[in-house]
């Protein structure tokens, strides 16, 4: 259960306040949820907020859950260190202890199959790269929810099916926040669904429901 | 996931932080290595010669120069240490506030922690050189009041260093500022100097400077010969206290702000 109270999320820009969310109250049911937007909706500002690393203007989230970071391209990591490096300091920051860290960054090296790369420092990655391994490094926790922006379409196709099935897996233990424009994937993933439209969040406990109304707003803004 | 004390979070996240940047801090070159861990030694070399060169010869301390630079040079480096270290902390960190557990204050607390370890291995080696060289007086006068005087000047620097922070998180120019006002500090401090050898119309001015009574406290209990007459308690604390609250307030305020970036 995701409950929030009294939300209200707004950006102060050059014209004035932009809002994400206005005054919203919905508690979430638990489960896979897939969520959708236009693009600049707010879909990744609700995902870090949910993350708590962003946080709302007005209001209160609240879950009884523990949430991965947000999983997007490529943020998480410091440029000059190696993966490995980063591997390792995410793992101190997560209390983990010596043994298991170094399962974990065997996991994490099989997983991204960044080879020699894996020992050279964060800068010298591709984007794709980087999401490979932060990809990676997250299934090597054990969260209730997994914050996951985009970073599916990372690699090419052969990795890309592997991630998906390694998230697959994954979810049978935990559930997904799945941000995706590839609807075929928020289908095969996600039951219910999440639109962010207009500072409005709306929830619907079918995700081909959540798509249709989507398609129907993305017609509409097409038309005008 | 199982929750953890958010003390445990702490010491987790302080220790993943100092790891780290002992990690950055030790694979940045040799030359960077030698650097930290010389330029002490560099300075007294250098201010020793200065003194020789200009004083050609001539007594007016009657303490050892080289002790006093020594202990004045290592304190100094680590108050500036401590208020570089502060001006790039939230920056150069942006990139894992992703992770909920850093908190932005960690990374300043744990770039204190650093200064302070560096300088204690500084102290170590010129001990271990001072007692290879059988080096007279190398130890402290009064060494409970030298320990208090470094510790209170590591909270002295971490506050004024944690102000920096945040004002040069929003203004990034203030960061350059301090720059240019703590190397103009190294000769208004009383680092290689001790205050009872200027002249009144000098010592005057200089009293308004926070450090100065800082390197003044630590130098009077360091050297048999020399005094904390100058010292005033008083104000060291008011230096130390409301910048310490200042900062924790703004920060306090502000903290969610330099999360979010």
């Amino acid at each position: 259960m995701i409950e929030l109270k009294n939300v209200t999320k707004y950006f102060r820009t050059n014209q004035g306040k932009r809002y994400i969310l206005k005054d919203v109250t919905l508690s979430i049911p638990d489960g896979n949820i897939g969520i959708l937007g236009r693009n600049g909706a707010g879909k990744s500002t609700l995902m870090r907020m949910l993350g708590r690393i962003e946080f709302p203007t007005h209001g209160k989230i609240s879950s009884p859950h523990s949430f991965s970071w947000p999983l997007g391209l490529g943020g998480g990591f410091v440029g000059s260190m190696t993966g490995r490096q980063n591997v390792k300091f995410v793992c101190n920051v997560y209390g983990i202890p010596y043994e298991k860290r170094r399962e974990i960054v065997q996991s994490v090296y099989d997983f991204s199959e960044l080879g020699d790369y894996f020992d050279m420092p964060i800068k010298t990655y591709s984007s794709g790269m980087k999401g490979r391994l932060g990809f990676g490094l997250s299934l090597a926790f054990d969260f209730d929810y997994m914050l996951i922006d985009e970073t599916l379409s990372v690699g090419d196709a052969r990795f890309r099916q592997k991630a998906k099935n390694a998230l697959r897996k994954k979810i049978e233990t935990c559930h997904v926040l799945l941000v995706s424009h590839d609807m075929k994937t928020l289908q095969e993933l996600c039951k219910t669904g999440l639109l962010v439209h207009d500072g409005k969040l709306h929830f619907f406990e079918d995700i081909n429901e959540a798509i249709n109304k989507y398609r129907q707003i993305n017609q509409t803004k097409g038309q005008s | 996931m199982t929750l953890r004390h958010p003390f445990k979070i702490f010491f987790a996240v302080v220790r993943a932080l100092f790891l780290r940047e002992l990690n950055t801090r030790f694979s940045q070159g040799r030359l960077g290595l030698f650097w930290t861990f010389f330029q002490p030694f560099f300075q007294i070399a250098l201010f020793v010669a200065l003194h020789a060169v200009i004083l050609q010869g001539q007594q007016i301390s009657t303490y050892d120069y080289i002790v006093f630079m020594a202990s004045g040079f290592i304190a100094f480096n680590l108050f500036r240490g401590i208020l570089s270290a502060s001006i790039g902390a939230f920056d150069a960190n942006k990139g894992i506030f992703i992770y909920k557990q850093v908190k932005p204050i960690d990374t300043i607390i744990t770039r204190v922690l650093l200064e302070t370890f560096i300088s204690i291995i500084i102290i170590i080696l010129f001990l271990v050189i001072a007692l290879f060289t059988q080096y007279p007086n190398v130890f402290p006068e009064n060494f409970a009041m030298v320990t208090i005087g470094f510790l209170w000047l590591i909270i002295f620097s971490m506050s004024i260093g944690t102000l920096v922070a945040i004002g040069s998180t929003f203004f990034p120019s203030i960061g350059k500022l301090v720059g240019i006002v703590s190397f103009m500090l190294l000769f208004a401090s009383g680092v290689f100097y001790s205050l009872e050898n200027l002249p009144p119309e000098i010592q005057t001015p200089l009293l308004y400077n926070p450090v100065l009574h800082f390197m003044e406290m630590i130098h009077g209990f360091y050297i048999p010969e020399l005094s904390t007459q100058y010292v005033n308690y008083r104000y060291m604390l008011a230096w130390t206290i409301i910048p310490l609250f200042l900062s924790l307030w703004l920060y306090v305020r502000l903290e969610k702000r330099i999360v979010s970036g």
